[in-house]
């Protein structure tokens, strides 16, 4: 892919623009059409090009010794741990299988947010929607409990609400703060609610259904009334956002979306899955017939949402080793630094790993990063695959590749 | 590769005429070959006491996208929601060696191919969906030229790597979006004005002038609805004559007679068959037990929400061309309504006089599971099993059911057809689902004995490309499975209407919507890749 055309898609959040450009200035990338700040940090934290050095316990090692160190340790851990799981379609299919073979326990770092949602869908459903379809018709979007552009800098204008054709006549912030910079054209009133998201979602859930209820919230009860007057109504909720109890939030959400479709057209849309969570929990579901926070073994592979949190585990000693995958941002290292440990991460990572003091029992792999140095495919938060193109050649292997080698190098 | 030899089983090759002689079946370099009965080959198999099949074909399973996952989610680790791998392992186990997804909505192709090229052994493919689209309501309401909506047909066709061109509920999904809660075939969509009947014509026009060899498949309107009869029969005079498959029509074959005003009309829809030769039929036959219900038909979909079972449900309206619909679903022997749908399904199969033209589906996992083909084969072919079973159902089904009266068995040969030769010929797979020389090496085996199910649940040998891949009813092997699609011809003009859409065609950057075949051999795990060039037909 040549820098300067705009056939490139950000990797950096899972709303997975594709339609900026990337230039070269200065030897640095830089988007075009977008001042987006998330993307921003993406692009810097991946400025230098030094020499991609991979380690063992510190001290460096090409990459084959790399590679055949950390197989001969895998092999040796009695319960491990693949945690991170910041890759692509290619790297996590490639994972799942390393992860078959050793019998690993697979979570993602964002698993948390991730296993809510989940909980949520599985107990009782829910009615989504796309950003095609928002761009098409949604004409009230309620963001609840979330700005939603805080940490999805591009989402009002994937929505099309810049757009003078936008269908959108309100934009709702429920719970949330509305950020300073607001789409024109529209009213985008803030209802405070009584700080606690559950509650007012119960109270909404109520006056959607049955109309009236009594000592209602009037904010609230007016938003009901605009919810069924909408012809299409969105509500828009961040799985990080989450309060506790986040399931709970979101099974409410869903109950007034169901509400609603009795009479009018509303739908959910969720933000999260980012950094290769989506594409994760989705190919880990349809490789191995369950979600994330499974126990893969080859006879009878072992679900639980509770005791497979990745991070519990960490922090319960539960498991013996962690190979940690982690393709985007060099500071995501490990929570854990006195377990043994593989570390596949972009050639940043390895200094970090090292000033941080994490070295020792470490094996460090560098890799490439999807959507930068190396092409690829993640899943949009809206359910759609989209390809990525490689910005840019730093001749580093994809986890695929990385974990396809362990897997023939495990004794 | 080697060759190797079946030796003395009772082949059943309809495509060939051969039904039931007692032959050798040699397969060299991953097809079926001639040779003489003396010469040498590398390994010679004892198949006496066995009867011998091409491998089978599904033509409408849900084994790969957005939905199917869903259904994962919802109901993890249900036998109706198997993994990738158990469906390439299952299908494989009973002697199936291709396998069709027939909803692959145009935006969610990746993750339809993805999923696929994760099911071992068995090849694949997928239809991709056309007639909710926004951009071809748009085209039909403008009263656009056949020949553009052809191209731009042409152009999804090519971007998504299908191998053919399904419409589920015409416009009806569309029109959900806009809150219309029905959609009859002569009724109008409440935004696009357009009607199920234009939509049909125009796509099963555009299939048939690019040269497609499957014709439109179509889940039609009014799905589950008593009295859908009428718009199924619709349907196929909507095709004015042109070829359309019309899928799971157990689900579409309703009347509204009796006391419960829900009727059989498995009669009607026969001779309906019989009178239109450019039609062919799948069942989805309705099987007892759990399952899970995954279809683009939104609006159906949502109307049946309070019949989950468990009570829940996932339903999308998909970027501007689709929908989505996941409803646990059991199906009980004591409902009248089950019980009525599971006669149907059998009726169809038993009434309809031509195999060629009926194809062997539970609409997987729909009507039930497809692990469940072997107990409908059973079904099919013993008429004592089959009374046994009715005699349990809802007495009033029990006792009307026209099923007491047809005393048919279908025959191993007919089974051959609906399972292999027909579906082979409709999808216009050439050298799949027959055993003549130059065919493609797929082979089951089955050990011959009195219960179907018994026989037809675990091959005693599979071959894939000639290579064995199941023995006694066990994987031995699991090779990836090769996709299939059609390389259309299109006016590259098409482009521009696509220009002026920005990302609508898929819900994705125009530069990114056609899967190119390096992308689709890494979606499909480095698989082979089979492209069947259509030769345009002139309109
Ligand atoms: S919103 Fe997300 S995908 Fe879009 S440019 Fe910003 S970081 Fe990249």
């Amino acid at each position: 892919m040549r820098v300067g055309s705009v056939e490139w898609t950000c990797p950096f959040c899972s709303l997975l623009c594709d339609g900026f450009a990337l230039a070269s200035r200065e030897g640095a990338l830089v988007l075009d059409g977008s001042d987006c700040p998330r993307a921003r940090a993406g692009l810097v934290a991946h400025q230098s090009r030094g020499q991609p050095e991979a380690f063992v316990d510190g001290a460096v090692a090409s990459l084959e010794a790399g590679l055949a160190e950390a197989a001969r340790r895998l092999a040796q851990w009695r319960q491990p741990l693949f945690g991170g799981l910041g890759t692509d379609l290619a790297g996590v299919r490639a994972l799942f299988r390393l992860a078959l073979r050793t019998g690993a326990i697979c979570d993602h770092a964002d698993g948390e947010a991730l296993a809510a949602g989940l909980r949520a869908l599985q107990d009782r459903g829910q009615f989504h929607t796309t950003l095609a379809e928002i761009r098409a018709r949604a004409d009230l979007l309620v963001c609840v409990g979330t700005d939603a552009v805080t940490h999805y800098p591009e989402f009002f204008r994937r929505c099309g609400l810049d757009r003078d054709d936008t269908p959108c006549r309100r934009l709702v912030f429920l719970g949330a703060e509305p950020p300073t910079q607001l789409p024109a054209h529209m009213e985008t009133p803030r209802i405070a609610g009584s700080g606690d998201l559950l509650a007012d979602l119960q109270q909404l859930a109520t006056l959607v259904g049955a109309a009236t209820c009594r000592h209602a919230d009037q904010e609230l009860a007016g938003l009901a009334q605009a919810l069924r007057a909408a012809r299409y109504a969105v509500l828009v909720w961040e799985a990080a956002a989450l309060p506790r109890q986040g399931a709970l939030a979101v099974e409410m959400l869903h109950r007034i979306v169901m509400l609603l479709n009795r009479e009018t057209r509303a739908a959910s849309f969720a933000l999260g899955g980012s950094d290769g969570a989506a594409t994760a929990q989705q190919a880990f579901t349809w490789l191995s017939g369950l979600p994330l926070r499974t126990r893969l073994q080859a006879a009878d592979p072992e679900h639980d949402p509770v005791r497979f949190a990745g991070e519990r585990l960490l922090a319960d000693g539960a498991v013996d080793g962690l190979l940690w995958t982690w393709s985007w941002t060099p500071e995501r290292l490990p929570s854990v630094a006195d377990l043994p440990r593989v570390v596949l991460g972009p050639p940043g990572m390895g200094p970090r790993l090292r000033q941080a003091g994490a070295a020792r029992d470490c094996v460090f792999l560098p890799v490439a990063t999807p959507g930068l140095n190396a092409a690829g495919h993640l899943f949009r938060t809206d359910g759609t695959v989209v390809p990525l193109v490689a910005a840019r050649d730093d001749a580093l292997p994809g986890v695929d590749r990385v974990a396809a080698s362990l897997l023939e190098a495990l004794p | 590769m080697s060759t190797r030899r079946l030796r003395g089983g009772r082949v059943f090759d309809p495509a060939n005429g051969i039904a039931g002689e007692v032959r050798d079946v040699v397969m060299r370099d991953g097809r079926i070959a001639e040779l003489d009965p003396r010469a040498a080959v590398d390994e010679e198999i004892d198949a006496s006491g066995c009867i011998v099949l091409a491998g089978g074909i599904d033509l409408h399973s849900h084994i790969g996208g957005g939905k199917v996952n869903l259904a994962r989610l919802l109901l993890p680790r249900h036998q109706c929601t198997p993994s990738a791998l158990a469906t390439g392992r299952h299908y494989a186990e009973m002697g199936y060696t291709s396998v069709f997804e027939p909803a692959m909505a145009a935006s969610d192709a990746r993750q339809a191919h993805l999923q696929m090229g994760d099911v071992p052994i068995v090849d694949h493919g997928a239809y991709v969906m056309l007639g909710n689209d926004e951009t071809l309501l748009e085209l039909l309401a403008q009263g656009a030229d056949p020949q553009l909506v052809r191209d731009y047909v042409g152009w999804v066709v090519h971007a998504t790597k299908a191998l053919g061109v399904k419409v589920v509920n015409p416009a009806g999904i569309s029109a959900f979006k806009f809150n219309q809660r029905k959609l009859d075939v002569d009724e109008a969509h409440v935004h696009w004005g357009v009607t199920p009947r234009q939509v049909i014509r125009a796509l099963a026009r555009a299939v048939h002038d690019l040269g497609l060899a499957h014709p439109l498949h179509i889940h039609c309107s009014n799905l589950g609805v008593a009295g859908n009869i009428a718009s199924t029969l619709a349907t196929m005079d909507a095709l004015e004559g042109l070829p359309g498959h019309l899928t799971h029509v157990q689900f579409h074959s309703y009347g509204t007679e009796g006391p419960h005003k829900f009727s059989s009309a498995a009669l009607e829809l026969a001779e309906a068959l019989d009178a239109h030769p450019n039609c062919s039929i799948d069942i989805g036959q309705v099987l007892f037990g759990q399952t899970v219900t995954a279809s683009a038909d939104t609006m159906r979909q949502y109307a049946n929400v309070d019949f989950a079972s468990p009570h829940k449900a996932v339903l999308a309206d998909l970027d501007g061309d689709s929908g989505c619909g996941v409803l646990p679903f059991r199906y009980r022997e004591q409902s009248y309504v089950n019980a009525l749908q599971w006669s149907i399904g059998l009726e169809l199969f038993l009434q309809v006089r031509d195999p060629w033209r009926v194809v062997l589906t539970t609409d997987h996992p729909n009507g039930a599971p497809f692990t469940s083909y072997p107990h409908l084969m059973r079904l099919l072919m013993n008429k004592p099993f089959r009374d046994e079973q009715l005699a349990r159902l809802h007495p009033e089904v029990a006792e009307q059911s026209a099923l007491k009266h047809i005393t048919r068995e279908l025959s191993l040969e007919e089974i051959a057809t609906m399972t292999r030769a027909a579906p082979a010929r409709l999808l216009g797979l050439r050298d799949r689902g027959h055993l003549g020389p130059g065919a493609a090496a797929d082979v089951a085996v089955y050990r011959e004995q009195g219960n179907a199910e018994v026989m037809f649940a675990h091959a005693a040998w599979v071959y894939k490309d000639g290579e064995p891949v199941v023995r006694d009813g066990e994987v031995r092997a699991s090779p990836v499975g090769a996709t299939h699609f059609a390389e259309v011809q299109f006016d590259a003009g098409v482009q521009r209407l696509l220009d002026a859409r920005g990302d609508a065609p898929l819900g994705l950057h125009r530069h990114h919507a056609v899967i190119g075949r390096d992308e689709l051999c890494a979606c499909c795990n480095g698989g082979r890749l089979f492209a069947w060039a259509c030769e345009p037909r002139s309109p």
